[in-house]
């Protein structure tokens, strides 16, 4: 196992390198700073702090939700397939996206009916969730859930016009093309406090690995603080779909990439897993927009196309070696 | 002391505990025996809080543990499951450490480094749980929870232990029986644990309780209780009662045409 210091710094430097090339990289500015005695040209420059560097932190920030959140839900519920989404956030986003779309709102209404969409959903799940906190019955109706909403959204879809259509499509790929300035402050604020909430409850996380009783029986309330940690995962799912739309599978690898070289124990992985996931987005996104230029793929698209082929790999490895 | 008085558990229509009464004290080792069934673990999770009564009281010194947050409960008791996970990746270290999570800061190390000290497992701490044999993870188990008891500073605490001897093989078993009930003496902790081995039971136990289809059908001290003729009636078979007179050892042996 790599110390953890050094890990989280390689983990920084690479994210740092892939940020600095996927900010400038066909920008237009690199000549120009390498001649370095000419002034930057005004329009480039423009462009780079109203478009690339907006999109370059809702980037960063969901991929570290997403992976801090994706961590925190796969050692709530002890289950390595549970991602950020599995309670049917996203369907509930995406359906509230939808209706927003259709009855013709712009970015930032869309946006804001997919968050609240994703806090009904959860209200929703709250109330079909068993009393005592058990983590299995919570997983079922979340599974229900999103099954319903999905199929309320589909029903939804074959209504809608021809130019809505478009948008939630790419909406549904998600995409941090239509990323602005106020999406990006929105996640810069939401980061930190979700992360936060999460890592405050480390010790929980680690519990819960133990089993439910087990946790219960070293002294954690699970109605209360694993109820939390759902919650703000939910929410750092909610922020980041109804930004950006669904990035798949960052929630699902980044955590288990980490879980690589960290080990299982939630406070090494709630350090390490936001800067994978992080280096992730930002790559997929660079990826995303270049590789067609100037047409632009969904990064939902990317993060999928390489991500599930890797995941099967990665499946593969840990069987040939069990206790790796 | 630890008091159970009148706990009835009903779910599913089915009744599970029916008017169970038992005081375990610190210092003693008090077994819990009966058939399969019988509900002995069930009668564990109500004394653990873990199950909540429909009707009677469950008091760990003195307090009723309706009324106690996990945290607090935590001070008060321990656990050892009767399948407790390995997650796979952690050191035996970490998973003692996990006992003290709750606790001040200043008593994590001390009462993590006793509990190693205390359960033998001391050269086992770096070790991977996934690595270890049963004999040692549930040794590891037991350090997990003696440092959650050690990290307390309640002056009355209890160990409660579900089947832990299960998957052991008879002499570890046997080691370990002995150990709980020195634990149980050195520590002054109260002790209890579920068992099926009758034997184990009777070389050990201080007091036994003997559920069968969830009702206490005895309830004292060892020599007492474990009766030929109670405990045919309870299993429904013939015993025989062997005695070893110069070693002072009796034990149960079915007796039943092979």
């Amino acid at each position: 196992m790599i110390r953890l210091s050094l890990l989280c710094q390689c983990l920084l430097a690479a994210l740092l390198l892939t940020c600095l090339g996927s900010l400038l990289h066909g920008s237009g500015l690199i000549g120009p700073m390498l001649h370095g005695n000419q002034p930057l040209p005004a329009l480039q420059l423009q462009l780079l702090l109203q478009l690339r560097l907006p999109r370059l932190l809702v980037a960063i920030c969901s991929g570290m939700l997403l992976s801090s959140a994706g961590a925190a839900i796969q050692a709530r519920f002890r289950n390595p397939l549970a991602e950020p989404g599995l309670l049917g956030i996203y369907s509930g986003a995406a359906l509230a996206a939808a209706l927003a779309l259709s009855l013709g709102g712009g970015i930032l209404p869309v946006s804001l009916a997919g968050f609240a969409g994703s806090l009904l959903t959860l209200w929703l799940i709250r109330l079909l969730a068993s009393p005592n906190g058990q983590g299995s019955r919570l997983i079922l109706s979340g599974v229900a859930i999103a099954a319903l909403l999905g199929s309320l959204l589909t029903l939804l879809i074959t209504t809608l016009p021809d130019g809505a259509l478009r948008s939630i499509t790419f909406w549904l790929m998600g995409s941090f093309a239509s990323a602005e300035w106020p999406q990006a402050w929105l996640l810069l604020l939401a980061t930190p406090l979700v992360w936060l909430g999460l890592f405050r409850h480390w010790r929980l996380l680690n519990a819960l690995q133990l089993g439910e009783a087990t946790a219960f029986h070293l002294g954690f309330d699970l109605q209360r603080g694993a109820w939390l940690v759902v919650c703000l995962a939910s929410i750092a799912a909610g922020v980041v779909v109804s930004s950006c739309g669904m990035i798949g599978f960052v929630g699902l690898l980044a955590p288990h990439l980490t879980r690589l070289l960290t080990g299982s124990d939630a406070r090494r992985l709630l350090l390490a897993a936001p800067l994978l996931g992080a280096w992730l987005t930002v790559s997929a996104d660079w990826l995303a927009r270049s590789l067609l230029a100037p047409a632009e793929l969904p990064v939902g698209v990317i993060t999928s196309l390489l991500g599930a082929p890797f995941f099967l790999w990665l499946l593969r490895r840990e069987q040939e070696s069990p206790r790796a | 002391m630890l008091e159970l008085e009148q706990v009835c558990l009903q779910r599913a229509g089915k009744r599970l505990l029916w008017q169970v009464s038992l005081q375990a004290v610190p210092g003693e080792l008090c077994v819990i025996l009966g058939p399969n069934g019988a509900g002995k673990s069930t009668l564990l999770q109500v004394m653990s809080g873990y199950l909540r009564p429909d009707s009677g009281r469950v008091r760990l010194g003195g307090q009723d543990t309706a009324g106690l947050s996990p945290a607090r409960l935590a001070s008060l008791r321990a656990v050892v499951e009767q399948q407790a996970a390995t997650p796979s990746g952690w050191r035996v270290q970490e998973l003692v450490a996990a006992g003290a999570y709750l606790a001040a800061p200043a008593q994590q190390a001390a009462a993590m480094a006793r509990a190693l000290a205390l359960t033998d497992t001391s050269r086992l701490a770096q070790r991977r749980l996934d690595s270890l044999s049963g004999g040692e993870a549930q040794r590891a188990h037991l350090a997990r929870a003696l440092c959650q008891l050690l990290a307390s500073t309640q002056p009355e605490r209890y160990l409660l232990l579900d089947e832990a001897t299960a998957a052991l093989d008879f002499a570890i078993a046997d080691s370990q029986m002995a150990q709980w009930r020195q634990l149980a003496q050195d520590l002054h902790i109260g002790v209890v644990a579920v068992l099926h081995d009758l034997n184990l039971a009777l070389r050990h136990a201080d007091r036994v309780l003997l559920l069968q289809d969830g009702c206490s059908i005895a309830f004292g001290r060892t020599a007492d209780i474990m009766q030929q003729a109670r405990l045919e009636a309870i299993y429904g078979i013939r015993l025989a009662e062997l005695i070893s007179p110069d070693a002072g050892i009796r034990a149960f042996v079915p007796h039943t045409p092979r």
